[in-house]
């Protein structure tokens, strides 16, 4: 090494100190002899060459013609003509059909190239109290793996990718989906497919490690993130349905990695996936032609569990319990990860959460109406008129509190239960304001809301259910839930009646009737500031009095 | 001589193949008509210039929106940050509304107003009940042409979209994209961030809001498109009523040429979990012939992220090589286009000791790409292609954006038929022509985030972008 490269290797060196430590931006340009300083993204520097010469051509792609066809701004010549469909009005209906071992078929016609099929199964971690929790979870991991008739996930994947599908499997707490979305022509290769994953998948030793290794991975993943809800939402639950039903959790606790198995699963599968607790939907697909090809490869073709001598010593029945709201608390003292901008604090999460109604209650419509009245979002921006800006959580606190950090009201409604929850999100030393703030706020639903009000969530809701709807799977998930349940689909109209017909009234009894069930909380994050469960308590049972008072509702 | 005598022949050829090709069409079309089980696209264009396109469905809902040519590659580095301060003073009240009889207005009818930015376009849209389409036609319009654009709300959305840009920041995958927009290309106005620096959008303006509009709200480079319960001739009626007194331009809008360099940023910060890494050669534009190929292939390398389980399994080489090997948390394909230029290449997220691991298998799959990919994955990409192109066109949101983009891009909407056999046309030779001529031997621009120490530097990069085997 010479003098002068060891030199410019000091400079280089002493240069590299001047830069704060972890923050070193370097910025290398090839053969230019005018070069970006790299000092801020996006910030214009050296001149604009001149379109000809310079070394810039060395690097510009060649004009060489490599696709003979002419630019996508012109039509590709001898196109044939293309005919296409009017119009229509959508005025359907729902088809359901119950084959001879309970199985239901539902089916709408719709628009369109493409159909969605699938099943939706009265399955998931609401059932799993015998069983190791974490179950369902798996499950949906291990979903359009090799079955009998399909060796590998590739074998699926290409059979779908032939006829330009998409497949999904989804968990809720209380219904397993498989589906996939397809070219309407290929209903019988799709309908040969479900059957084989949800009847007869091998759920080989391998496939389960990897989908051991892709729920740690998840697990992990939703440790890094600042986002709380998935984590929350199982916390809620779980202090809402004390260790039972629903509030099992829906993430497989980390100390049950190991003891989910393939028997476990087979076992579980066995009860759990039978034709009286499934529900064949279909949204853009010819009914008798399901029902068809359903009766073929659903009931002419056994279950994997039927040929197998299952030696788990599992259980042989399903929890048919009801769900038993309890109230209660569950917290976590733990560090959340903070987003990685500058600027943005450490945050203390809560839910407040109590019992709601069933989807089959006649309250179930006006809570929807509440909870789009009380509404809510992320203080930063509630994302351009038509979001709800001018709901409670928005107007009465988001707009008001200018340390809360995000406040949400959600609506799960089961079977035989609901959770009404209030989600808020704010740095820890205002943890106590913050449960105040949100428990004065559902006290406040009791009062009579103006009609303006009322007018706006109903029709808030309305056309949220309408907007919903444009999308094929979600009709799809529509129907096969409300056939799993009642056996038939109520139109949207249905219900775009029944929201018309709330009233102040019933808006005033359902806040009340929230209110008289025992609070559920979750909280996570910094949390020693949490208010005492009894305090909250004892803050929503004397609601009239406090109220007035401007001072804490906690002592 | 010789050279130019070999030039003329490989055009002859290249002349030739284009023959073969139409030819085989001819035989293959002996059907003369295909049934497209979707509404037509209509496309009406005004007196001033305007064009409303759209394709009724008969829903119970409905999108209408604005789509307009210019983003922030029409500012420059003085005003760079405009097109987008403009979205946001949209929402904040015109000259007949002010911003809460908008905000109420809207909320009442249980309507959505959305607007965003982008490099080239600026984008404002409504989702609404069918009932409501000249409603939210009328409010559209108003919001573009009568903005107040007060003084005191300049001041009040400044501080909002500091803030913003604090939540972009905090998000890697934009910050990562953003450097790597502003190394490609450097030098122009492609390289500008859209929320613009710090100093712009403390110092923008009322006048420099108005001097934009001026200038670029022209009626020839706005598209009124519209999806789902909305029919043509009355959406034309309104576009007549509200828009017809926008000024059409007298000059055509000019495009400054945007110069790729390859280059590269490397933000390094080890107390950051994981690196974030893009890397991509220059693209073609939208209209290029090329595009389709090259999203062809882009589809081929595709995206996985490892909480996907059963990798081992997937279609994409790069997807099994990262499942097996535990090389990247996830990675992800792109192929961004822009009107005469696009950025082609592979963002990953990565723990700090993989980076070279990965990038290595990313480029060792490009390498295969240009050289010997075969037909059954190239067949396959190509299904995953229209799959994903007309799964996606499901409810009036999507669909009115595709129309609203396309006849931007196109001036015309690709009927799906055509779009369909433009990906069957894609041989698995023009995938790897198109390879060997955007990706093969061509300097790539880098943008790296977070612990990136071994990331190998920028001449390794480089030079694992051929091989000296092919």
């Amino acid at each position: 090494m010479n003098v002068r490269s060891f030199t410019m290797l000091q400079t280089l060196r002493n240069s590299w100190r001047t830069f704060p430590r972890r923050f070193a931006t370097k910025v290398t340009v090839v053969g230019g002899d005018e070069i970006g300083s790299g000092t801020g993204i996006g910030q214009i520097t050296g001149r604009v060459r001149s379109k000809d010469g310079g070394p810039h051509k060395v690097n510009t792609p060649s004009k060489e013609v490599v696709t003979h066809l002419p630019p996508l701004t012109e039509p590709l010549p001898d196109l044939p003509e293309a005919v296409y469909a009017k119009p229509l009005v959508e005025s359907v209906t729902t088809k359901v059909t119950t084959l001879v071992n309970g199985l239901r078929i539902a089916s709408e016609p719709r628009y369109g190239q493409f159909c969605t099929v699938g099943l939706v199964l009265d399955s998931g971690p609401r059932y799993e109290v015998a069983y190791p929790s974490g179950v369902s979870h798996f499950l949906e991991k291990l979903a359009f793996n090799s079955t009998v008739n399909f060796p590998n996930k590739d074998a699926i994947l290409k059979e779908l990718e032939k006829n330009g599908g998409i497949c999904d499997c989804q968990s809720s707490r209380d219904t397993l989906i498989y589906a996939a979305s397809i070219d309407s022509r290929a209903l019988e290769s799709v309908t040969r497919l479900l059957a084989d994953v949800t009847l007869r998948p091998t759920l080989s030793e391998q496939e389960v490690n990897l989908a051991r290794r892709a729920v740690s991975f998840e697990l992990e993943t939703l440790g890094m993130r600042p986002e709380q809800e998935p984590i929350l939402m199982d916390m809620i639950h779980a202090a809402a349905y004390k260790e039972n039903t629903l509030g099992l959790p829906k993430l497989c606790p980390p100390s049950n990695l190991e003891s989910i198995d393939r028997s476990v699963l087979m076992n579980y599968l066995r009860y759990h996936h039978t034709p009286d607790r499934m529900v064949i939907a279909g949204v853009g697909v010819d009914h008798d032609e399901l029902v068809e090809h359903v009766t073929k490869y659903f009931v002419d073709n056994e279950a994997i569990w039927m040929n197998e001598n299952l030696t788990s010593t599992g259980p042989n029945q399903v929890d048919t319990s009801q769900a038993q709201y309890t109230g209660g608390l569950v917290k976590e003292h733990c560090e959340i990860p903070i987003y990685a901008a500058a600027g943005l604090p450490e945050l203390a999460h809560v839910v407040l959460g109590f019992e709601g109604c069933s989807h089959q209650d006649s309250d179930f419509v006006p809570l929807c109406v509440l909870n789009i009245m009380m509404g809510g979002g992320g203080s930063f921006s509630a994302g351009g008129p038509g979001k709800g800006m001018y709901s409670r959580l928005y107007t009465k606190v988001l707009n008001r509190y200018h340390w809360m950090y995000s406040a949400t009201a959600y609506n799960h409604a089961y079977v035989d239960t609901g959770l009404f929850c209030i989600h808020g999100s704010a740095p820890p030393q205002h943890l106590r304001d913050m449960v105040e703030v949100l428990t004065r706020e559902l006290m406040n639903m009791t009062a009579e809301p103006s009609s303006e009000e009322l007018m706006r969530s109903k029709i808030q809701l309305q056309s949220m259910l309408l907007m919903n709807l444009e999308s094929r799977p979600v009709v799809f998930e529509d129907v096969g839930r409300q056939v799993l349940v009642t056996g038939y689909r109520k139109r949207p109209e249905h219900f775009i009646n029944e929201i018309e017909k709330v009233t102040a009234a019933d808006i005033q009894r359902v806040a009340q009737r929230l209110l008289n069930s025992v609070p559920s909380v979750a909280a996570r994050g910094d949390i020693q500031n949490l208010p005492e469960l009894k305090d909250i308590t004892n803050a929503l049972n004397s609601s009239g009095r406090s109220l007035g008072r401007r001072l804490s509702l906690f002592k | 001589m010789a050279l130019r005598v070999l030039g003329v022949t490989q055009n002859m050829r290249s002349y030739m193949r284009g023959v073969d090709l139409i030819k085989r069409y001819k035989s293959a079309l002996t059907v003369k008509k295909t049934l497209l089980n979707i509404p037509a696209t209509q496309v009406t264009r005004l007196d001033n210039g305007l064009r409303v396109a759209s394709e009724d469905s008969g829903a119970s809902t409905a999108t209408v929106g604005l789509w307009i040519d210019a983003g922030s590659r029409s500012e420059n580095d003085k005003n760079n940050g405009v097109a987008h301060f403009l979205e946001h003073m949209a929402f904040k009240g015109t000259a007949k509304r002010s911003q809460t009889d908008l905000e109420l207005e809207v909320e009442n009818m249980g309507a959505h107003l959305n607007a965003y930015t982008s490099r080239e376009q600026t984008v404002f849209y409504a989702k609404c009940l069918s009932k409501d389409v000249p409603k939210a036609v009328e409010i559209l319009a108003d919001i573009i042409q009568n903005s107040k654009l007060g003084e005191s709300e300049i001041a009040r959305e400044r501080s909002v979209i500091l803030r913003e840009m604090q939540e972009v920041e905090s998000n890697l995958q934009e910050v990562v994209f953003d450097h790597l927009h502003a190394t490609a290309y450097q030098g122009t106005p492609l390289g500008q961030t859209i929320l613009g620096p710090t100093k712009n959008i403390q110092s923008i303006g009322k006048s420099d809001l108005t001097d934009y509009i001026q200038t670029h709200y022209k009626a020839s480079r706005i598209v009124l498109a519209g999806a789902g319960g909305v029919k043509h001739d009355e959406l034309v009626k309104l576009a007549g009523q509200n828009l017809g007194s926008l000024e059409s331009s007298v000059l055509p809008a000019e495009i400054t040429p945007c110069r790729f360099t390859g280059s590269e940023v490397r933000v390094r910060d080890d107390s950051l979990p994981l690196a974030h890494v893009a890397i991509a050669v220059e693209g073609c534009g939208w209209t290029d012939q090329d595009n389709i190929p090259l999203m062809v292939a882009n589809t081929l390398v595709g995206a996985w992220d490892r909480s996907q389980g059963g990798g081992a399994n997937n279609a994409s080489n790069l997807a099994r090589a990262s499942a097996e090997d535990n090389l990247c948390h996830s990675f992800q394909s792109f192929n961004t286009c822009y009107k005469d230029t696009g950025l082609w290449g592979i963002y990953f997220v990565c723990d700090p000791l993989q980076c070279e691991d990965m990038l290595f298998n990313v480029q060792t799959e490009w390498m295969r790409l240009c050289t010997m990919v075969t037909e059954a994955e190239v067949e396959r990409a190509k299904n995953l292609l229209k799959t994903n192109m007309l799964l996606q066109l499901d409810g009036t949101t999507p669909i009115c954006e595709d129309i609203g983009r396309q006849i931007l891009c196109y001036n015309r909407r690709i009927p799906l038929h055509e779009l369909e056999q433009r990906i069957d046309a894609v041989s698995v030779q023009n995938v790897r022509d198109v390879g060997m001529k955007y990706i093969y031997d061509r300097c790539p621009a880098v943008s790296a985030v977070g612990p990136v120490e071994n990331l190998p530097d920028y001449n390794r990069i480089r030079s694992s972008m051929y091989w000296l085997r092919v």
